[in-house]
């Protein structure tokens, strides 16, 4: 089943007087399937994060239309629905909580859907549960880690039990180990929960782990394919101001000097194992 | 700055934690109107004795409380010599020098007011110490519902403020970290006279300023994406309720307040009688 489904939209944000409006979403129609894992790139100004909030009318489109699991985002009385499918996560894990307890934060989003109390309380116990901080419920984030801080605003949108969760560079600004924990959350609950996850990002070791990427490029979609694929790609990459991982830049260079490497290796195992296969030949 | 410790809670079980935050509120408003009925010295020892005692039930360490102070050390020093020079009432002695005249009751009265400032902050301090932010707005929501009747929006100013004080922390932070920025490109905020000091503070104001607006719209929009108002009745995950730790709290709250009003009404300032039992034990 579609999850959400773009068609022919456009968006453009005002601009100071005299000057044109730019279009940051500029006719990209596209359709994600639910249970899927989607990573989409691009470079500052591409409209990736622009596309984030359209997906759960936080923006609604100038033309063009959004449609979550058959609702359209310009309905207004189905704009909360809409919202409580589409769970969104952002940058910095500080702006986004609204208590300082633990506790209190995960519940917001319950509360404010007028759920009865012990609902509300299940799903605090299961959404700590699931981003692995049920120890931390009476604590206060003030002091924990980006990583941590981060799996809490996690925690605080899996409460609402959205279908589709939207991370709009949510690892941005996280050291590698907090990084890592993001990840392996969201992994767990794309794996588990078949939960369908939009992974915006700038991290291309995070893409690796993605089904499909989309590739951002002046408000619109320039690739979107496997990322395998995307990567084979290599120098046409450069164009839309992104590169391919370590790793298959080094694939790249061995085959351009004439080694019998496949351009499209994305993970460091592939690369040994292909050298080492070269090695032995000889 | 980093050290100013209004606005932050203190994440630990205590019987105090645990009060209904109603309660405290009305505490934190009775302790703020009593501390101007506090007449004597002993009358203030005995409200530190009594915050001190807080502390102790709240597993809150006393230093916290001490701490918040230090934010408004400026403004106790200009009041205690304003009121030091310009003390309006009778004086018994009266020692002038240049312009400047004190008597034995100005410096009475500015030691007075400094205690009734100091005791006021700290004792204020320990609600948001023992209440979380949540814990705080449902209680104004809960104390303020009448007003809904004339129409005031008590849920959304309630989860203002709460939001205010969680940001306190965390705009402290961003302005300690563009200081730090300003100061390594070379900006003098240390030397000059106050004019110069305030003129040096722009460019930390100015960036503070735009990540603050930065930053709520990111709040915004994380409230949007959470469903804020997505139902007409939000619902609450903890209940608040009256329980029996809830009435020892009241009684006494009740009796340290009732005994400030002795001091002042009774007993005319137990001061007085202390000075005179010493001098009698002295001989």
């Amino acid at each position: 089943m579609t999850a959400i489904k773009l068609e022919n939209v456009y968006y453009a944000y005002e601009a100071d007087e005299g000057e044109k409006p730019v279009n940051a979403v500029d006719g990209v129609s596209l359709e994600v399937e639910e249970g899927s894992f989607v990573a989409v790139v691009g470079h500052n100004g591409s409209g990736k994060s622009t596309l984030a909030r359209l997906f759960n009318g936080l923006l609604l489109p100038d033309s063009g239309s959004v449609t979550v699991f058959g609702m359209d985002t310009k309905d207004e009385k189905q704009i909360y629905s809409i919202r409580s499918s589409v769970g969104m996560v952002f940058q910095n894990p500080d702006n986004q909580m609204v208590a300082s307890v633990v506790e209190d934060d995960i519940a917001f989003g319950p509360e404010n859907l007028g759920l009865p109390r012990d609902e509300i309380i299940r799903r605090v116990d299961r959404a700590l549960e699931q981003v692995g901080m049920s120890e931390y419920r009476k604590s206060t984030p003030f002091r924990m880690s980006g990583g941590q801080k981060q799996r809490l605003a996690i925690a605080g949108v899996l409460a609402i039990r959205p279908k589709v969760i939207v991370l709009d560079e949510s690892t941005a600004m996280l050291d590698p180990k907090g990084r890592r924990e993001v990840m392996d959350v969201i992994h767990a609950l794309n794996k588990e929960e078949k939960m369908t996850v939009i992974h915006i990002t700038h991290y291309m070791e995070e893409v690796q782990e993605a089904e499909r990427v989309i590739v951002m490029d002046g408000g619109k979609i320039a690739v979107d394919d496997t990322p395998r694929a995307v990567f084979a790609r290599g120098e046409q990459l450069k164009k839309y101001k992104i590169s391919p991982p370590a790793v298959t830049l080094m694939a790249d260079a061995l085959a351009d000097c004439g080694a019998d490497i496949a351009r499209d290796i994305a993970t460091e195992e592939e690369l040994e194992d292909a050298i080492c296969r070269l090695l032995c030949k000889d | 700055m980093r050290d100013i410790a209004f606005g932050q809670y203190y994440p630990v079980s205590s019987p105090v934690h645990r009060l209904d935050p109603r309660l405290k509120i009305i505490f934190t408003l009775m302790y703020i109107v009593t501390m101007f009925f506090v007449a004597s010295y002993f009358g203030y020892a005995l409200v530190l004795c009594f915050l001190l005692t807080v502390c102790a039930v709240a597993h809150v360490p006393p230093k916290a409380m001490f701490k918040s102070i230090k934010g408004i050390i400026v403004l106790l020093i200009i009041t205690a010599i304003l009121n030091l020079f310009f003390y309006a009432g009778e004086a018994s002695v009266e020692w002038t020098w240049w312009i400047f005249t004190v008597s034995p009751e100005a410096i009475d009265f500015a030691l007075k007011m400094m205690f009734r400032l100091i005791l006021l902050i700290m004792g204020t301090t320990i609600l948001t110490f023992t209440t979380g932010t949540s814990e705080l707005t449902d209680a104004i929501e809960s104390l303020f519902k009448p007003l809904n009747l004339i129409k005031i929006p008590v849920r959304d100013i309630a989860l203002i403020m709460s939001i205010a004080l969680r940001f306190i922390p965390g705009l402290i932070e961003e302005t300690d970290k563009i200081m730090m920025a300003q100061k390594a490109r070379g900006a003098d905020m240390e030397s000059g006279n106050i004019f110069k000091k305030i003129k040096a503070m722009l460019p930390v104001i100015i960036p503070v300023f735009v990540s603050a607006f930065r930053k709520a719209d990111e709040l915004a929009d994380a409230l949007d994406a959470r469903c804020y108002q997505a139902s007409p009745k939000r619902t609450k995950m903890k209940k608040m309720s009256f329980a029996w730790r809830d009435l020892i709290a009241f009684l006494i709250f009740a009796a340290f307040v009732a005994i400030i009003f002795l001091d002042k009404y009774l007993w005319g300032g137990l001061d007085g009688y202390i000075v005179q039992a010493f001098q009698s034990l002295m001989g």
